[in-house]
């Protein structure tokens, strides 16, 4: 299983907005318009539950918010850069996350949904991609990053 | 009140059953046996009443009621296992001789005494009271093991219930025909020497118990070689109705033949016969309806006249005083369980087919007052015991502690519900627990699912054991997976009131091996667990097994 299966360049992005539950949004609405989903509040109720039970920032810059949800067909995987940081992400280091990468999976999809994530985590936790990234100009440029 | 309206046959059969369906269900409600629905049903039918069942029908039935007698007497002998005999051997006989004896000596002189008051021959009653006496002696098998079956009972007085009802009938013969023999010569009908009169009952037991063996030995060969339940019922019913088409052809005891190939069956293939006597009991559901109403529709009161009536009643309270002392001495003597010495004498009232075909045979051997005396009085005593006797045999098989004891599996599962089987001390899992608090519970549990809910209870999925391995073969994840990521959803939940027959449709419609157990708000009450299901039952037929065995 490599990254560049699950990940679109359409479905990455600057993020503009500067805090938590604003560039959540923002993932959902990229999320949404592009795979055109029209159940973007279950999404969006999903995810703001799941980061209410638990923030997904997970230390070093990088936050993860996921969900499995019913009527989702493929793993749906959104990436968003602030260069500045998020403040307030709550996160386990609390250094503010620069990179989130959101993951959106079927009810069902269990197996693929955990190695997916773990996938992700393992490849984030690398500093020298983590720089990278968060140095990239553009989408295009995040999009060969995570794809390598 | 009489309707007297020619009905089709089959709409009579379909209303018959019918109505003792819910007639046996309205009784139940009262814990009153479905046997006495079916008579009272049958009486409410016959001439006396509505006349709907008049003696035309019944007669063109007379084969069917062989045909439930047989099955009756097969049933029986497959209760009666090799080791049965072993241990309780001893006990039949002294029971069988001491309550037999008693109700033929009590009834014979009961019915002399009252006879002589009205009738001037003494010959006459003398001939009547040992006709009577003699039918006193059988126990009716077919409605004393419907009671039995119906309450699931097993234990020591079941046992000897079902050795005793079995083996009576023999002496029943054996008497009758001593009787007969003596009616015979102090009526003068007909001369018969003493050894003549021995020959036939020799040969009435002896054909009977040869046809049994050669029956069951031809059936135990077949259903040896196959396995499917289709072949096994239809092997079984083509040889017992050859069984039984054959006693009758050669005039041999129609009861006793079945019943020696039930045992001949039951300790030749001890295993496999098990099958056969279950798949046969299924079948007896509706015939057994039948088999009543129509006893309870042959009921005629127009002929009962004040000296019968007497008749009738010296000679129910002679057999039941016989019956009774004589179970309970013959239970004292061979040291039975106390269960059997106390409540035993309350089960053996019954009489049906085997005393209603000696009535019938003794008015064709003595066509005239006595044959029809002994035919309007065995039916209407008949008509009573089969009322009181199911009745009491109920109250003593419960008191005794023997009711509900034998039940299967399936038993289990018809009657209970989501509440009695599920577990409730399963642990929850709250949507918000970590990865390490969910092993925790894993590990000091030894269930597969769990159900995961939030704050208040309500269920919003469950956790497998898959599922926690499958996190364990990723990385680096433990410290931010929760439940609610983890959980799968719940394709079907079932409520505490549902039966378990709907749980098992529902785990095997969707192959779930887990179903969760909610309130009508979603709140978790138990869970199910396919294994645990099979665990519990298996615990409880144990439990149940070992309270049948402490009993005796």
């Amino acid at each position: 299983m490599e990254l560049k299966d699950y990940i679109e360049e359409d479905l990455i992005s600057l993020l503009k907005g500067k805090k938590k539950e604003k560039i959540l949004l923002e993932l959902i609405d990229n999320i949404c318009k592009n795979k055109k989903l029209n159940n973007k509040e279950e999404i969006k109720k999903a995810i703001l539950h799941r980061e209410k039970l638990m923030s997904t920032g997970i230390g070093l810059g990088i936050g993860v918010p996921h969900i499995r949800i019913k009527g989702i067909k493929e793993l749906i995987v959104a990436v968003g850069v602030n260069k500045e940081g998020i403040a307030h992400y709550e996160t386990i280091d609390n250094i503010p996350v620069k990179i989130v990468v959101m993951i959106v999976a079927g009810e069902k999809e269990h197996k693929l949904y955990i190695k997916f994530l773990s996938l992700v985590v393992s490849k984030l936790k690398n500093n020298k991609i983590r720089k990278k990234i968060i140095k990239a100009e553009n989408e295009k440029e995040i999009y060969k990053i995570l794809s390598s | 009140m009489m309707i007297g309206l020619e009905f089709d046959i089959l709409i009579l059969i379909g209303l018959t059953i019918l109505l003792g369906t819910v007639g046996s269900r309205l009784f139940k409600k009262f814990k009153i046996p479905q046997v006495i629905a079916f008579i009272v049903i049958g009486f409410f039918l016959s001439d006396s009443v509505l006349g709907i069942l008049n003696k035309q029908i019944l007669s063109s039935f007379s084969f069917f009621n062989i045909f439930v007698l047989g099955v009756t007497g097969f049933l029986i002998g497959g209760e009666l296992k090799k080791e049965i005999f072993e241990k309780y051997g001893k006990q039949f006989i002294n029971i069988l001789l001491s309550e037999g004896l008693l109700a033929f000596i009590l009834v014979t002189l009961f019915v002399v005494l009252i006879g002589n008051l009205f009738f001037d021959n003494s010959h006459f009653t003398w001939a009547l009271g040992l006709l009577l006496g003699s039918i006193a002696a059988a126990t009716a098998p077919a409605a004393t093991t419907d009671v039995l079956w119906e309450y699931k009972t097993r234990g020591p007085l079941t046992t000897t219930i079902l050795g005793i009802v079995g083996l009576d009938d023999g002496l029943g013969l054996v008497l009758f025909a001593i009787a007969s023999s003596i009616t015979f010569a102090i009526t003068g009908t007909k001369t018969q020497a003493i050894s003549s009169m021995f020959l036939h009952i020799l040969y009435d037991i002896g054909s009977a118990v040869g046809i049994g063996i050669f029956g069951g030995l031809l059936l135990s060969l077949i259903v040896k070689k196959i396995s499917d339940k289709y072949g096994i019922i239809t092997f079984s019913l083509g040889i017992l109705i050859l069984i039984l088409g054959i006693s009758n052809l050669f005039k041999s005891d129609i009861l006793l033949a079945a019943m020696t190939a039930g045992i001949f069956v039951t300790n030749f293939i001890p295993r496999k016969s098990k099958e056969v006597f279950e798949l046969t009991n299924e079948l007896m559901p509706v015939p057994y309806i039948l088999f009543f109403t129509f006893f309870g529709a042959q009921l005629n009161l127009k002929n009962l006249t004040i000296p019968i009536i007497l008749i009738v009643i010296v000679y129910l309270v002679g057999r039941t005083l016989g019956k009774g002392l004589g179970a309970n001495l013959g239970a004292r003597i061979s040291k039975a369980p106390i269960t059997v010495q106390k409540y035993l004498p309350w089960c053996l009232f019954s009489q049906a087919g085997v005393a209603i075909g000696l009535s019938i045979l003794a008015s064709e051997r003595f066509p005239g007052e006595i044959g029809s005396a002994i035919t309007v009085i065995v039916t209407t005593t008949t008509f009573i015991v089969q009322i009181i006797g199911p009745l009491s045999m109920r109250i003593a098989i419960t008191k005794a502690g023997e009711a509900g004891l034998n039940i299967t599996e399936e038993d289990i599962i018809r009657e209970s519900k989501a509440k009695d089987i599920m577990d409730t001390t399963i642990p929850l899992i709250y949507e918000n627990m970590s990865l390490t608090q969910i092993l925790k519970i894993f590990s000091e549990t030894d269930n597969l699912f769990y159900p995961v809910t939030d704050k208040s209870k309500k269920l919003l999925g469950v956790i497998t054991v898959d599922h926690i391995k499958n996190s364990l073969m990723t990385s680096g994840l433990d410290a931010f997976l929760l439940a609610y990521d983890l959980m799968e959803p719940v394709i079907a939940k079932a409520h505490p009131d549902l039966p378990m027959l709907e749980v098992q449709e529902i785990l095997s419609r969707y192959n779930l091996e887990y179903l969760p157990v909610v309130s009508s708000k979603d709140e978790v009450f138990g869970f199910l667990e396919r294994r645990q299901i099979a665990r519990k039952i298996s615990t409880k037929l144990i439990e149940l097994q070992k309270q049948a065995e402490s009993l005796g």
